[in-house]
């Protein structure tokens, strides 16, 4: 019995929900969807804080990471969504912003900072706002936009969860180090590009 | 096991690096495809950056794309354009020529495609020195050797039926040797049907073949949720023998996709040997994707409550409906 | 797996090993495939621009040696610390600041560093620290100062760090050899070497004056 109601709404779903999915996907190659992993993908200020917190996570423990795998790509649809409706703040923004990112989750990881829960919530929901609005900027509203949006942050999700995954088991000092590391590395990023904005202007991919 | 995981995401990495490669990393994209006797579809994509667009304009020498676009959207990083177009000479593509206006003044690709129906698609990449192609539809040069490999792998990345089939497998099996025996079983068996089609032993129309790989998913849906709740049936107790029979579907879905790529006879099996191991390849990261990410939940202690654990099982269902109705209507429609 | 005992102890060293070379190799493979095409300039102009000097290159490895033969705490807290300082520098260099004798302390950083490898010496970690530290921050200042207009920010500075981030693992991977009898020697022959073109760097950057 209880079958045949799945089926039936199954079913029923499926000739209610649009056919956006296989339309675009062939037609043009890779749809919206597939453009949201893309861009996540390629753009090295998204994909590198979203995995230095994942291993910040994975050090601070289970707890911390399931409360920042929820936060985070949570906070990038909000912050997509606001960039949707329009309110983009400036370049020179955004680009203080990816640099302040850069250098506020890097120095964490490196410090391996030990911190209330709510403290890193806090940076994975300012972290996901701000990439999210400047993914999403310029972008016209419309399923093409909000697809590629979801698909952005399936791949948040995705890369934050992997990253914990590599530092939640602590066993090892060489993969704490080499976490460590990692967050100067882009810490240091961070402030060489803090400079580099004081010099040349904001005129930075953001 | 930790450093497994380190090995798949750097895996991953590079695979997506290979992909993307194979994409030419954010260029801009024109396809030309005929979708009936006069029917044509345009697609134009071009990346963004934030609110700047570089300033391209394919142009057809035929006017086509003069007009005003049937529709226009913007996703994150891309502009799209499509021109449905009605043709009203008999080989209105022969002959012409494609050129992208100002690309001589950026540094950005553009790959073209012409996809005739019934032949084999044109692939050409248009770059700053050269923003001019003439489509000639006799005459095709074969696709490169070594490109068959990575073709493979972004044939089964993008095409979500298959990987949605593997999921749906994915989230029947748990244990681990099943699991082996039933993936082996799903490759072996596509692989079986896919060279057979390549060779010619095999013929299923399209529209026939695209409604049975969508009733697969379909069927493999309910399998997931079923076997999430604990109940039993012949895919939980042998999922092995649903594989491998679904596999030999899926493998004739991948020969289509092969055939679409334009081989050279000559070359036929090293292509197909290429474009296999490439479908496997990519097989085996998703399925790795999938298995780090459920460790990861593992690790993380996450007690996903019920009806979540069973949404992927839904999605997939919806989906696979979705698509069998569809596809089944093109069937109906064709005979 | 055998996770106690001496066995345990060379077991994880050659984990620590192979995954700081597997590390270093594979980063700049998948750092570099992420980047979109026409803005790989960016990335590859910041990637070799630590390489591009050859006292930049025996200073940064003789930091990497000098840390696997301090042991612990350094051989971590070292790479940890190292790209932070040098990224200040750079910082420093990047505003207009002005930090004088960044040459010849460069030069001297190689002699010096390559001296404390030589002779295999321990100083008490603050004092190794403020050392590296100091050098650190010249070497940052100097590539800071040189950066050059037209590049892509975010992508010049991550294959900057990166390269120096390399070029410090393969100086750790190096080092590592320092475990046994043999490696030690040959470190400190390395450092011999480092300090020998430190020392000409030096007399190189002091004839000029």
């Amino acid at each position: 019995m209880r079958s045949a109601w799945t089926a039936a709404s199954i079913v029923a779903l499926a000739a209610v929900v649009p056919g956006v999915a296989s339309a675009h996907l062939m037609v043009s190659g890779m749809g919206p969807l597939y453009d949201g992993i893309d861009h996540f993908g390629l753009t090295p200020q998204d994909l590198l804080p979203v995995a230095a917190l994942g291993l910040l996570a994975g050090l601070r423990g289970p707890p911390t990471a399931r409360l920042l795998l929820g936060v985070l790509p949570a906070g990038w649809l909000i912050g997509g969504a606001v960039a949707l409706a329009g309110a983009v703040p400036a370049a020179p923004v955004l680009a203080w912003a990816t640099a302040g990112l850069f250098m506020l989750v890097g120095g964490l990881l490196a410090a391996d900072l030990r911190a209330p829960r709510a403290a890193f919530g806090l940076v994975a929901a300012a972290l996901g706002l701000l990439r999210g609005v400047a993914d999403l900027a310029g972008a016209a509203p419309g399923t093409g936009a909000a697809l590629s949006l979801l698909g952005m942050a399936a791949s948040v999700f995705v890369v934050f969860a992997l990253a914990a995954s590599v530092t939640l088991p602590l066993t090892r000092l060489w993969t704490i180090v080499a976490a460590r590391v990692a967050g100067s590395w882009l810490a240091a990023a961070g402030l060489l590009l803090a400079g580099w904005i004081l010099r040349y202007g904001a005129r930075v991919a953001s | 096991m930790r450093r497994l995981t380190l090995v798949l995401v750097m895996l991953w990495g590079l695979l997506a690096a290979c992909a993307t490669a194979a994409h030419e990393l954010r260029p801009a994209y024109l396809e030309i495809s005929q979708t009936g006797a006069d029917a044509y579809q345009v697609t134009w994509k071009q990346p963004t950056m934030g609110d700047v667009a570089i300033h391209l304009t394919p142009h057809l020498s035929n006017g086509w794309l003069e007009r005003a676009p049937s529709d226009q959207y913007a996703s994150a990083g891309y502009l799209v354009r499509l021109w449905t177009i009605q043709a009203r000479e008999a080989a209105p593509l022969d002959g012409r020529t494609v050129e992208i206006e100002g690309l001589a003044d950026t540094i950005t690709d553009v790959l073209v495609r012409v996809r005739p129906r019934g032949g084999a698609p044109i692939d050409t990449i248009l770059r700053p020195e050269s923003p001019r192609f003439r489509i000639d539809l006799g005459h095709r040069p074969p696709t490169a050797l070594p490109a068959f490999l990575l073709l493979g792998v972004r044939h089964i990345l993008t095409g979500p039926d298959h990987l949605l089939f593997v999921l749906g497998l994915l989230l029947i099996v748990r244990e681990r040797w099943t699991l082996l025996k039933t993936v082996s079983a799903f490759t072996l068996a596509h692989s079986l049907t896919l060279a057979a089609a390549t060779l010619g032993r095999i013929q299923l129309s399209a529209p026939l073949l695209n409604t049975l790989i969508a009733l697969s998913i379909l069927f493999i849906a309910p399998e997931a949720i079923r076997a999430r709740r604990g109940g039993q049936s012949l895919t939980t107790r042998h999922p092995w023998v649903v594989a491998f029979v679904f596999g030999l579907l899926h493998g004739l879905g991948f020969a289509n996709g092969l055939s679409t790529l334009g081989l050279d006879r000559g070359a036929i099996v090293a292509a197909l040997l290429l474009f296999n191991l490439g479908v496997e390849i990519g097989q085996l990261a998703f399925i790795a994707l999938v298995l780090a990410l459920r460790r990861s939940f593992r690790l993380m202690a996450i007690a996903w409550p019920l009806p979540l654990q069973l949404s992927p099982g839904y999605a997939i269902g919806v989906l696979g409906a979705m698509w069998t109705l569809q596809y089944g209507a093109l069937l109906v429609g064709a005979a | 797996m055998n996770t106690t005992g001496r066995d345990a102890s060379v077991s994880r060293r050659r984990g620590f090993a192979v995954g700081a070379g597997v590390t270093a190799v594979a980063t700049p493979l998948v750092a570099g495939a992420h980047i979109v095409k026409g803005e790989a300039i960016g990335f590859v102009t910041g990637f070799l621009h630590p390489l591009s000097g050859l006292d930049h290159v025996v200073a940064m490895l003789a930091v990497g040696l000098w840390g696997a033969q301090l042991g612990r705490p350094a051989i971590w807290l070292l790479p940890v610390t190292f790209p932070l300082v040098m990224a200040f520098g750079g910082f420093l260099g990047l505003i207009g600041a002005s930090l004088p004798g960044s040459e010849i302390a460069i030069a001297l950083s190689g002699l010096c560093l390559g001296a404390a490898v030589l002779a295999a010496l321990r100083p008490p970690l603050p004092v190794a620290a403020a050392m590296v530290g100091l050098f650190g921050l010249f070497h940052g200042y100097a590539h800071g100062a040189e950066l050059p207009p037209g590049q892509n920010a975010l992508l010049y500075s991550l294959g900057f760090v990166l390269a120096t981030g390399l070029l410090h693992a393969t100086g750790i991977t190096l080092g590592l050899v320092h475990r046994w009898p043999w490696g030690r020697v040959v470190v400190r022959t390395a450092g011999g070497t480092i300090a020998a073109a430190g020392g000409w760097f030096l007399w190189e950057a002091l004839a000029s004056r």
